[in-house]
C-alpha cells in the first residue's frame, strides 16, 4: 500500500496539490501551494445561481490551482476524463496497484463521510485516493483531520455526479516532478496572474471592482428583496466566504501566509507588508461576517445595517486595491 | 484574526475539526486545527432551515395532491428538475411530468426504479408515497440517523 503523508488543510484543491507534491518528495505547504497556483480571486455573478442565490466566489475557478502547477516546468499532471463509471473505477485502480496516488474530483452530496450538514451539491471536491481494501477506497480528504473509508458505490456516484462543474469521473496523478523547484519565477508569476485578475479585469463583477459591485448591490438587497430574501443572499455570501475549504476570510488568511512564507524565503521584506495588509482586508471581511451572522439570526445590535456592511466590504475593496497596486509595483522592480 | 472560539453553539460539521489560518502573537498566518468559526454555523443553520421550510412545503403539497411524493424526495434531496433529469438520464420534461399526481401513478415499475436507486430507496416507497429521509440522513445501510443537530 502506498504510504500517502496525510496533511490537513483549509482548501481541498490546494491541500490535495500539497499533499501530491509532497509525496513525490517535493515538500510544499497548502499556502504555498495556493499562491503559486494563483488561487485568490473575487467574483460576483447574479446572474449566475445556486439555489436562486448569487454566486460569488473569492478564489479561482475550480482546477486552476492545479493546472498552474502542472505548468510548473518539468512537473507533468497527468488527467484523464471517463465516460463510464465502470472504466473510471477500473482505471482508479490500476493506478493504486501500481503505486500511484490519486487525485480525484467528487461531488460532495454523494460521499457519506462528510458531516451531513455540508452535504451540498457542490461538484468541485478534491480528494486523493492511496489504497484500497475491499470495497472500500482508502482516500487522504485535505479537509479531514484523518484518513478516511469510502465504499467504491458511493464514490462512483461521487466521481459521476451531475450538474454544475460536473467531475465526469476526472482523476489526475503526478507523473513527473524535476529535482529541486526554483520557486521564485513561480511565486512572481503566480502574485502576477492574481494582481491582473484583481486589479486588471475590464468586467466590472472580478476582482476589486466585483468587490465594490456586490458592496453596491447589498446595500439595496433589504428594498430590493424584502427583509427575508436579503438574509438569504446575506448569509449564501458569509457561507461562501467562511465554509470549510476557505481558511476564514474568504482566502485571505491563507494567501497572507503565502505572501509570508514567500517573503521569508526570497528575503522581501515587501511581501511581508502586503501580507499584514491583506491579514487586515481579511479581519474586515469577518468583521462583516459577524455583522451579518447577528442579522441573520435576527438579533442585529445598534448601528449593525445593510448600510453598514456594504461599507465594511467597500473597505475591503479598499484595502486589498492597496495590497494589490504594492505587489504590482514590486513585481515591476 | 485573532479569535479564539469558545462559543458552545451546537456545531453543524459533527465537531469535525477543520483547519484555519489564524495570526500568531508575531502576526504570522498559521493553519490551525479548530472546530467551526461560530458566525458559519449561524449561516449554515439559516441555510438549512431555507432547506427545511422547502420540505415542508413540499409535503403539504404532496398532501394537497397536487404533485407526486416524487416531488418529496427532489426536493429534499436538494435537487431542481434539471439536476434530477441529469442524475436519471431524462429529460427534464419528462421529470416535470412524473411530479403530477396523474401520471406517476401510472409510471411503469422500471421507471420507478431509477428513482429508487438514485435515491436509495424501494419502489413500493414511491408506490405508496411514503417519505423517507433524503441521502444525506441515511445511515451507511440505510438506516435514519437519529438527533439531527440542525436548527
Amino acid at each position: 500500500m502506498i504510504n500517502f503523508p496525510h496533511t490537513q488543510s483549509a482548501h481541498c484543491e490546494s491541500g490535495v496539490a500539497a499533499n501530491l507534491m509532497g509525496e513525490k518528495n517535493i515538500p510544499m505547504t497548502e499556502a504555498m501551494a495556493f499562491g503559486l497556483g494563483a488561487g485568490l480571486f473575487f467574483g460576483y455573478f447574479p446572474f449566475i445561481r445556486i439555489n436562486g442565490l448569487p454566486l460569488v466566489t473569492y478564489r479561482a475557478a475550480a482546477g486552476q490551482i492545479l493546472k498552474r502547477i502542472g505548468q510548473i516546468n518539468g512537473v507533468k499532471i497527468t488527467e484523464k476524463r471517463f465516460r463510464r463509471p465502470d472504466q473510471a473505477m477500473t482505471a482508479l485502480d490500476q493506478a493504486i496497484e501500481n503505486g500511484i496516488p490519486v487525485g480525484l474530483q467528487t461531488g460532495v452530496f454523494w460521499l457519506p463521510y462528510f458531516p451531513r450538514a455540508l452535504r451540498f451539491h457542490f461538484n468541485a471536491h478534491n480528494l486523493v485516493v492511496y489504497g484500497k481494501e475491499g470495497d472500500e477506497y482508502l482516500i487522504s480528504d485535505p479537509v479531514f483531520p484523518t484518513p478516511v473509508r469510502c465504499h467504491a458505490k458511493d464514490l462512483a456516484r461521487a466521481r459521476f455526479a451531475s450538474g454544475a462543474l460536473a467531475p465526469k469521473g476526472k482523476m489526475y496523478y503526478v507523473a513527473e516532478v524535476p529535482e529541486k523547484i526554483e520557486r521564485r519565477p513561480l511565486i512572481i508569476g503566480g502574485i502576477r496572474s492574481v494582481c491582473k485578475m484583481m486589479l486588471g479585469s475590464p468586467f466590472p463583477l472580478i476582482g476589486i471592482r466585483g468587490i465594490r459591485f456586490m458592496a453596491n448591490r447589498l446595500a439595496k438587497w433589504p428594498e430590493r428583496l424584502g427583509k427575508e430574501r436579503a438574509d438569504l443572499h446575506l448569509g449564501h455570501v458569509v457561507r461562501m466566504q467562511e465554509e470549510i475549504g476557505t481558511g476564514g476570510g474568504g482566502f485571505r488568511f491563507m494567501y497572507s501566509a503565502f505572501l509570508q512564507e514567500s517573503g521569508k524565503e526570497l528575503d522581501e521584506p515587501a511581501l511581508l507588508e502586503s501580507a499584514s495588509a491583506l491579514t487586515a482586508s481579511g479581519d474586515r471581511w469577518r468583521q462583516f461576517a459577524v455583522m451579518a451572522a447577528r442579522i441573520c439570526k435576527d438579533r442585529p445590535r445598534q448601528g449593525d445595517s445593510y448600510d453598514v456592511m456594504a461599507d465594511m466590504i467597500r473597505e475591503c475593496a479598499s484595502f486589498e486595491e492597496k495590497v494589490f497596486e504594492e505587489l504590482n509595483r514590486w513585481l515591476k522592480q | 484574526m485573532k479569535t479564539s472560539n469558545n462559543d458552545t453553539e451546537k456545531d453543524i460539521a459533527n465537531n469535525i475539526k477543520t483547519v484555519s489560518y489564524t495570526s500568531d502573537a508575531d502576526g504570522n498566518q498559521k493553519p490551525v486545527s479548530g472546530s467551526y468559526w461560530q458566525p458559519v454555523n449561524v449561516v449554515n443553520h439559516q441555510a438549512w432551515r431555507e432547506i427545511e421550510k422547502q420540505i415542508e412545503n413540499s409535503k403539504e403539497k404532496i398532501r394537497a395532491g397536487r404533485v407526486s411524493c416524487l416531488h418529496y424526495y427532489m426536493t429534499a434531496n436538494q435537487m431542481s428538475v434539471g439536476l434530477l433529469a441529469s442524475y436519471t438520464g431524462q429529460s427534464s420534461l419528462l421529470v416535470r411530468l412524473h411530479l403530477l399526481p396523474f401520471i406517476f401513478t401510472r409510471l411503469r415499475r422500471e421507471t420507478l426504479q431509477i428513482y429508487a436507486d438514485l435515491f436509495k430507496i424501494e419502489v413500493e416507497d414511491l408506490i405508496e408515497g411514503i417519505l423517507k429521509p433524503p441521502l444525506y440522513q441515511q445511515g451507511e445501510n440505510g438506516k435514519v440517523q437519529g438527533n439531527r443537530n440542525i436548527d
